[in-house]
């Protein structure tokens, strides 16, 4: 079978999907005369990641190595060397960790697609080298993923975002860092020599980043963790703090920064419901509870862990995974992590309210969704692992009065990436070897002494 | 336990934002049953306030101000409490010690949960933890980003105070704040004449510790510089 599409970017008009599915992007394109989708382009990252390690490992050795010469420099001689600094100089090449038996899979997979504001480059983050990958995208070629260049960073990056002018890509890290770094160019930074300051960070893993812009064009940078945080950072001053949005009672998963409410912002993650914020004025100006709306999608995979559950064993904890808008639509589309309703919400853009208005059942559970910003169109990839043929994605569009799924363009979709996949030895999987697709539950914290 | 991990989910208290945080029971003194508020608002933070000498000993020197010790170990934190208990309840009569107070928390992550934009005068941060290990340079309590977050609680002309007896981690410790935009060190002259300085230097379990060792002890204060036009 075809691995599921762990994530997937659509562009404003609807036209190009980037597909990640294991360690590869694959484009697909709408033609328009032909009214169906043609693949567009591709890439694997064939890193291995053992280089990786073993360039930290050898890095590491010589930090200690040189470190012990220190010490041994501060309490002899020069001249006299003792048999143990001998011995130490006899030096054996590093050795790489390799997983025992039972070690949990190491997936080398590539995470947070995004484009660019002009939609002139694509940008991902991939495990094996924990970096950041820039392609220019050209249509016209045969495929139209041209590496630009492969940024390294310190530590695994988890989400991204561009500023205004497209010049610089905001990196959030699982450590709690947001790093800028180039978008253009083919200029490396070498990042084991400390050239990469972070410009900002929380003591939490960051799982958002968003640029928002005042009244005067200012921006800041909104960055939400694993500790409730929402804050906000004047940018490129990211010394100064502007505020922080309180009231998240658990991990904030997902941002959206609307188009056409001015001083909005949606957020959401582990609580029951979802906020909605003025981050002018630092208010949560509505909290839809979902408690109702979700209940009746949710079964066995959110029972909360058997280390945490309560003695009726019926304790249910679940999290939204990710919230999206359009253009000039004032809507939210979002889903709860491993369920199959895809939830529909109406706001009123000068206050900021929330009001369900579309609940959408798919036929599978919803692994990720991306919405066309002005072509008022939503993608969601799905997990077809447990049944034969069932498609791999859905297109849901809007009417005019309501949103609905796109049958024609489902069946298009499905057709193009079969033919292209079927026999792809990169996308091809066994069931069971798939890789964890739902990890945002993994967020909740458990607390210790 | 000497240490605790600053990144470990802890089973901490803290609120949803500084207008939900409950300083009534900290400060009961300082609150008006009239009008259900509190008089005064905490201006000073003691950062790892250990064992507490140091919250002690501001407490007669500031007494128009509220004084809060936080500290992530549990069992220090109790021993303080109680120790503050004792001293209110030996000084009845005079009120003294009312303005002290200490609570468990990671002001690595939750500062700013309980003060507000500008809400705080003075920052402590004495004999922190060293975290001698290059990979663990994250865990010291100044890095830069974090010092982004001191000067979001501190307000413009506030100060902070750091001392240690680790010449590196001192080192360490003003070269990000000299970095730091918002912060400008103070003189040694200007150290002499403050009172909190002497008070760091000797009032500290750590401080008289190391003067019994006949250790070193390095100071360095800077203050919040006002923020710059935003571009």
């Amino acid at each position: 079978m075809i691995h599921p599409i762990q994530t997937a970017v659509v562009n404003r008009d609807g036209s190009v999907v980037f597909c990640v599915i294991k360690n590869m992007i694959q484009v697909f394109r709408w033609d328009q005369t032909k009214s169906e989708f043609v693949a567009a382009g591709q890439w694997v990252d064939d890193e291995d990641s053992s280089n990786a390690i073993k360039k930290k490992v050898s890095e590491e050795q010589q930090r200690q190595r040189a470190e012990n010469e220190a010490k041994r420099r501060k309490i002899e001689d020069d001249a006299a060397e003792s048999e143990t600094a001998k011995r130490s100089r006899r030096h054996k090449d590093a050795k790489v960790p390799v997983p025992g038996a039972g070690a949990p899979p190491v997936y080398n997979h590539v995470r947070n697609l995004a484009l660019s504001r002009d939609e002139k480059l694509l940008y991902a983050c991939t495990d094996s080298d924990k970096a950041l990958v820039v392609f220019a995208l050209d249509f016209d070629k045969e495929n139209c993923l041209i590496l630009q260049k492969r940024q390294p960073l310190p530590k695994r990056p988890n989400a991204l975002t561009t500023t205004q002018d497209d010049k610089q890509v905001l990196v959030a890290d699982k450590f709690g860092d947001v790093y800028s770094v180039d978008a253009r160019g083919s200029d490396v930074v070498d990042v084991s020599k400390g050239n990469l300051e972070p410009i900002l960070g929380h003591v939490s893993l960051l799982t958002a980043v968003a640029i928002v812009c005042d009244a005067d064009g200012k921006q800041l940078l909104v960055t939400a963790d694993r500790d409730e945080h929402i804050r906000l950072t004047h940018y490129p001053q990211t010394y100064i703090v502007d505020k922080w949005l309180f009231g998240s009672k658990q991990f904030v998963s997902t941002l959206c920064v609307p188009e056409w409410g001015t001083n909005l912002l949606f957020s959401a993650g582990g609580d029951n419901f979802v906020s909605s914020w003025n981050w002018q004025s630092g208010e949560l100006v509505d909290a839809l509870d979902i408690d109702e709306l979700v209940n009746p999608f949710l079964g066995d995979a959110q029972l909360a862990p058997s280390k945490f559950q309560d003695e009726s064993n019926s304790l249910v904890e679940y999290a939204v995974s990710k919230l999206v808008t359009f253009s000039n639509l004032p809507y939210v589309a979002f889903f709860v992590e491993q369920t199959r309703a895809l939830f529909i919400c109406k706001v009123d853009p000068l206050v900021g309210k929330l009001m369900l208005v579309q609940t959408i059942e798919m036929s599978l559970n919803i692994v990720s969704l991306s919405s066309a910003l002005s072509a008022d169109s939503i993608m969601v990839t799905l997990d077809h692992r447990d049944s034969e043929n069932a498609h791999l994605a859905a297109f849901i569009t809007w009417d005019g009065t309501q949103f609905s799924v796109d049958g024609e363009k489902n069946i298009s979709f499905h057709n193009c990436i079969t033919e292209k996949l079927h026999e792809d030895p990169v996308a091809s999987t066994e069931a069971q070897d798939i890789y964890p697709l739902y990890s945002v539950a993994t967020l909740r914290k458990r607390a210790e002494n | 336990r000497a240490h605790s991990n600053p990144f470990s989910d802890h089973q901490l208290e803290y609120p949803v934002s500084p207008e939900e945080m409950d300083w009534q029971k900290l400060y009961p003194h300082f609150f008006d049953e009239a009008t259900s508020k509190m008089t005064k608002e905490v201006t000073i933070a003691d950062i790892g306030c250990g064992f507490g000498g140091l919250l002690i000993d501001l407490s007669p020197e500031f007494p128009e101000n509220l004084i809060l010790g936080m500290e992530i170990r549990v069992q220090v934190t109790n021993y303080v409490e109680d120790r503050i208990i004792a001293l209110r309840s030996n000084n009845a009569a005079t009120n003294g010690y009312q303005n002290i107070s200490v609570l468990r928390g990671n002001a690595m992550k939750f500062l700013p949960n309980f003060f507000r934009k500008s809400q705080l005068e003075k920052m402590f941060f004495c004999f922190p933890d060293p975290h001698f290990k290059q990979r663990k340079h994250k865990a010291r309590i100044i890095t830069n980003t974090l010092l982004s977050e001191y000067a979001y609680a501190l307000k413009e002309g506030g100060i902070v105070y750091t001392i240690t007896d680790v010449l590196d981690l001192h080192q360490w410790m003003v070269k990000h704040l000299e970095e730091h935009p918002l912060f400008d060190r103070l003189s040694t002259e200007w150290e002499k004449n403050d009172k909190c300085v002497q008070i760091m230097r000797h009032a500290t379990e750590e401080g008289k510790k190391v003067e019994r060792k006949k250790g070193d002890k390095y100071v360095a204060c800077f203050v919040r510089l006002p923020n710059p036009t935003i571009m």
